[in-house]
């Protein structure tokens, strides 16, 4: 026995023997600590009281609350497995290895049954105003739908002239991207002068060659990311708001062609891919280690590719207007309205309303969804012209309005706002011009009001609903789960 | 008092695994002490119909559809014809299921209860509450565990997660750990000799081999024997690896196991280069996993969940320094002196694995002890006496006092029939499945319904008169069975193939007519 008296491990097997028995006597009185009834009967109805104590908690502690929780978490993880030895001799331990013939094998220790439970560990409690901005999200790309439908069914009916629709979405368009360019240039510039300052600290200049001497042209897409997490790895962590601008850094030579050329192959799927691709490759000079005076012959390259992409869309499509237009002549319109209802669904549920500026190509899924239901109504429509008007404005609509609205919220939030606001008037407004028999302006101001108030209460209630709901979160967290491994990813270079 | 037993679970052999080789070890050892066990699991290939396995244990194959993993289609009466025929036929009176992924064992517990048999479940696993497939299982898992006898868990967490999970009482609940045949896992050079002693008969004349001191520039070798699976921890593997090599010219890697992660391995050794330092074995045998453990020093075991982790036990048995995880059940297994526990972070597996090669190499552990102390923690024979326990318990061969403790009085024990046993009134077997949800409660009662009327056509269409009675394997003599007991644990099954074979043989020559 005395082999066990190792001095890591106070306690040896012979105490356990001799020592007297301890009967489970004592219930479980302490009602702060869950007893082994809590598995079983139900719990607790939610207390409000103690979801306010822990709002307050969280905001009293928010700048130490991730540290403090880590350190309690690690304290309790080293009590694990070593919680036999720090009780007293005779008193039951948490342990297998130990015989402990006086307790039972169906012996349950209150004190530690259980003691590592938690209890929704993670609950971040949900505030009010913070969920209503995050709604505007959903707000206008519902209400861009809308604007899309209705404009749909007022040339359907002949109440809108398709020409001035298209010719009025293509200026904004235009608008937009004259925006887009104009904070893409902005915050590149910032990039620049980041990364320059941050070269001559370090003077890791020497290091660029090998750079491009190893650089494959045709792997440029994946790349310039890949290359610039690389820098930050480096030690570079000195510049906080690097993250930032990588975002950005990515999205000038991605978000610049994918929605254009992903645009052009959907749409011009019968058509040879061909052109689209060689685009694709001919972008790929990538700015990633660019000298200053390089940028902006760069800049002007990137906006040439875009107005050739652009004509060529105007010209595929014009050549495929007929076809299109006969696309659909022998399905009945039924079923033309209920197909393209089902993938007006798909495109709002799985629309990326969380993405942010870098995403590649934001939900492929819901933006293909949305050019279909919009190709299949385009063939209802009596003539060429307005097949491709309505094309275009949806592809204006479904594949390059999601992405100015994405950096407008990055860039601007009173913008946003006010973005908001006006598709709310507006699709309130051309959904009470459609929806009315002559579609005079009180229908258009009828509409607009409908449409703001539903906006408000429907923003303002479905928050409330949530977080009304979030009393009914009951996570349950124990050693039982599996780990979550950290890795800190140097393994693979 | 001897019972008739099934062991009831979709794992068995020839499928190699820790559930399988538990409850063979555990039958041996039932039958050992007198019982008589039957096993009863699905066919596998090239295996089906009745088998007999070393000691008279009998194994019945039911043919059934296999979908996942060697688990069982899930019908939940179709089982219930056969498995009637078979526990009448070898006048079963306990049904012990095993493995909360395996079908058959939940519908044989179901059936059991039906036919008034007692129950006995284990759980030999870990499961979380989030993601959808543990939700479904949990709520099985309820189902079936509504209406048991008694729980047996693996280790205290298992315990936990199990009566959080079936919601029961944890008075229910038991924890009797794995064990292991530590005469399978004897480290090199370890001398007969020692085994005599280790029974405590002379613990003072114990000679352990020699300690072989380590210099600083020797070479140590870290062992991992794994599947190569994410909960495994292979990821964690993968980081440590460079790192751990790096910190010290003088260490060497031995990997057995297959998995999908693999490839992720072979890559990070080309990557770097490495091949030369760390040797990937394969795929290894579970009777030559001591041959691989004994070339080695340190055992890392970096896995993300574990109920109770058998490998860790056989590792510390071969005499090797363990470095494991602080996950799961982990933590209950061995003690202190014989492990170093690391979160399961990158950093710290690292530091932990360093700091035990430092004490390695300052011969701080005295790891040629480890084989006797597993020897004593550790023993299927301890493992079948407490299984026997439970069996009193729930049969009323030990009083409710005894077996439940004093505080039965308390609210939460609720759940037991007066006398202590579960009452196999049809109605109070509804009651609890009631509890089981709004919309479960009243499917589960709706199955039990089921369930009984079945019983009821199978009583008028196979009638109890109609079986015939197996005869048991024949008892050995007592001066046998002392002689057995002297032995040391018997080599698992997959050892004695030949003696088995032979005996399948003869006797299947002896059955026919």
């Amino acid at each position: 026995m005395n082999r066990y008296a190792v001095p890591a491990e106070p306690i040896s097997i012979q105490d356990v023997h001799t020592s007297p028995p301890l009967v489970p006597s004592k219930p479980f009185a302490d009602s702060s600590r869950l007893a082994p009834g809590n598995a079983f009967f139900p719990p607790p109805p939610p207390r409000l009281h103690a979801e306010a104590e822990t709002i307050a908690r969280t905001v009293s502690e928010a700048p130490t609350a991730g540290s403090s929780s880590y350190d309690r978490r690690r304290k309790r993880d080293k009590d694990r497995g070593r919680s036999g030895s720090r009780r007293g001799k005779g008193e039951w331990k948490k342990l297998l290895w130990v015989k402990q013939p006086k307790y039972p094998d169906n012996y349950t220790d209150p004190p530690t049954f259980l003691s590592h439970l938690q209890r929704n560990p993670r609950l971040q409690p949900y505030d009010f105003w913070p969920l209503v901005a995050d709604s505007t999200v959903i707000v206008q790309h519902l209400a861009s739908v809308t604007i899309f439908v209705c404009c749909f069914v007022g040339i359907n009916r002949e109440q809108f002239s398709p020409v001035s629709m298209v010719s009025l979405g293509s200026a904004g368009t235009i608008l937009g991207w004259v925006l887009w360019d104009f904070w893409v240039g902005q915050s590149e510039a910032a990039k620049m002068t980041s990364r320059s300052a941050i070269t001559n600290a370090l003077d890791l200049r020497n290091e660029e060659p090998d750079y491009r001497s190893n650089r494959k042209p045709d792997l440029d897409h994946s790349r310039p990311a890949s290359r610039s997490g690389e820098t930050s790895g480096l030690g570079l962590t000195l510049v906080p708001s690097d993250p930032a601008h990588k975002h950005h850094y990515q999205s000038t030579d991605h978000l610049f062609m994918s929605p254009i050329s992903s645009e052009l192959s959907s749409a011009s799927s019968t058509t040879n891919p061909q052109p689209v691709a060689s685009f694709s490759t001919s972008m790929s000079p990538s700015p990633g280690y660019q000298s200053p005076t390089n940028i902006l012959s760069q800049r002007n390259q990137q906006r040439l590719t875009t107005m050739k992409s652009a004509v060529l869309i105007y010209c595929v499509l014009h050549g495929l207007s007929p076809i299109l237009k006969s696309l659909t002549k022998s399905t009945s319109p039924d079923s033309i309205w209920a197909l393209s209802t089902i993938l007006m669904c798909i495109n709002i549920l799985f629309f990326d309303y969380g993405g942010g500026v870098g995403v590649k190509f934001p939900a492929s899924l819901s933006t293909n969804a949305a050019l279909m239901s919009s190709t299949v109504l385009a063939s209802r429509l009596p003539s060429t012209t307005h097949v491709f008007s309505l094309t275009l404005f949806s592809i204006e609509v479904f594949g390059l309005f999601p992405v100015f609205r994405r950096h407008l919220r990055h860039v601007s939030w009173r913008g946003h706002l006010v973005l908001t606001l006006f598709l709310v008037l507006g699709a309130g407004g051309v959904s009470g011009i459609t929806l009315s028999k002559n579609g005079g302006w009180q229908a258009m101001i009828l509409g607009m009001l409908f449409w703001s108030v539903g906006a408000a209460l429907g923003m303002g209630g479905c928050s409330w609903w949530l977080i009304g709901l979030q009393r009914y979160k009951n996570v349950v967290v124990g050693p039982w789960d599996p780990a979550r491994p950290v890795i800190r990813g140097g393994g693979w270079e | 008092m001897p019972y008739n037993i099934a062991m009831v679970s979709d794992f068995f052999f020839p499928q190699p695994g820790g559930v399988e080789s538990h409850i063979y070890q555990l039958s041996t050892k039932l039958i050992d002490r007198g019982h008589k066990i039957i096993i009863i699991t699905h066919a596998y290939k090239g295996r089906t119909g009745v088998r007999y396995l070393t000691n008279g244990l009998k194994v019945y194959h039911v043919p059934f559809l296999v979908i996942y993993r060697e688990s069982t289609f899930p019908t939940v009466f179709s089982f219930f014809p056969i498995f009637r025929n078979i526990v009448l036929r070898e006048e079963i009176e306990i049904v012990h299921g095993h493995a909360s992924l395996s079908s058959f064992c939940h519908e044989a517990i179901l059936h059991a209860r039906t036919m008034g048999l007692r129950t006995v479940f284990t759980d030999h696993s870990l499961f979380g509450f989030a993601d959808a497939g543990s939700i479904l299982t949990n709520k099985l898992l309820k189902f079936t565990l509504s209406d048991v006898d008694h729980v047996i868990c693996v280790s205290h967490t298992c315990k936990e997660n199990t009566v959080l999970r079936a919601s029961l009482d944890p008075l229910m609940v038991s924890v009797i750990p794995n064990a292991v045949v530590a005469e399978n896992f004897a480290p090199l050079g370890y001398h007969k000799t020692g085994s005599n002693g280790a029974l405590g008969v002379y613990p003072g004349a114990i000679s352990p081999p020699p300690p072989r001191p380590l210099g600083p520039n020797d070479i140590i070798t870290i062992v991992v024997i794994s599947r190569l699976f994410y909960n495994k921890g292979t990821d964690l593997l993968i980081a440590a690896i460079p790192r751990i090599l790096a910190g010290d010219p003088n260490v060497r890697f031995i990997i057995a196991g297959s998995g999908p992660k693999a490839i992720d391995l072979e890559q990070m050794l080309e990557r770097r280069v490495l091949q030369d330092k760390v040797e990937l074995l394969g795929p290894v045998r579970h009777e030559e996993v001591r041959d691989v453990m004994v070339r080695g020093h340190i055992y890392l075991h970096p896995s993300l969940t574990e109920a109770f982790g058998t490998v860790i036990v056989e590792a510390a048995s071969c005499g090797l320094y363990v470095v494991c995880t602080r996950v799961g059940g982990i933590p209950e297994v061995l003690p202190q002196h014989m492990t170093k526990f690391a979160k399961p972070e990158e950093d710290d597996i690292v530091a932990e694995t360093g700091k035990a090669i430092a004490s390695l190499r300052a011969n701080k552990v005295r790891t040629e002890r480890f084989h006797d102390q597993v020897k004593m923690m550790y023993s299927w024979t301890n493992v079948a006496e407490r299984t026997e326990r439970v069996y009193d318990g729930i049969t009323g061969a030990l009083s409710e006092e005894d077996f439940y403790g004093d505080n039965s009085g308390n609210s939460w024990s609720a759940t037991r029939g007066r006398a202590g046993v579960q009452s196999f009134a049809l109605i109070d077997r509804l009651k609890r499945y009631y509890g089981c949800g709004v919309w479960a409660g009243k499917l589960f009662c709706l199955c039990v319904i089921i369930d009984y009327l079945i019983l009821k056509f199978l009583e008028v269409w196979a009638p109890r008169a109609d079986i015939d009675i197996a005869k048991s394997w024949p008892k050995k003599q007592t001066h046998v069975i002392r002689v057995e007991d002297e032995e040391a644990d018997e080599p698992g099954p997959l050892k004695s193939t030949s003696v088995r074979s032979f005996r399948d043989y003869a006797l299947r020559r002896d059955k026919r007519p």
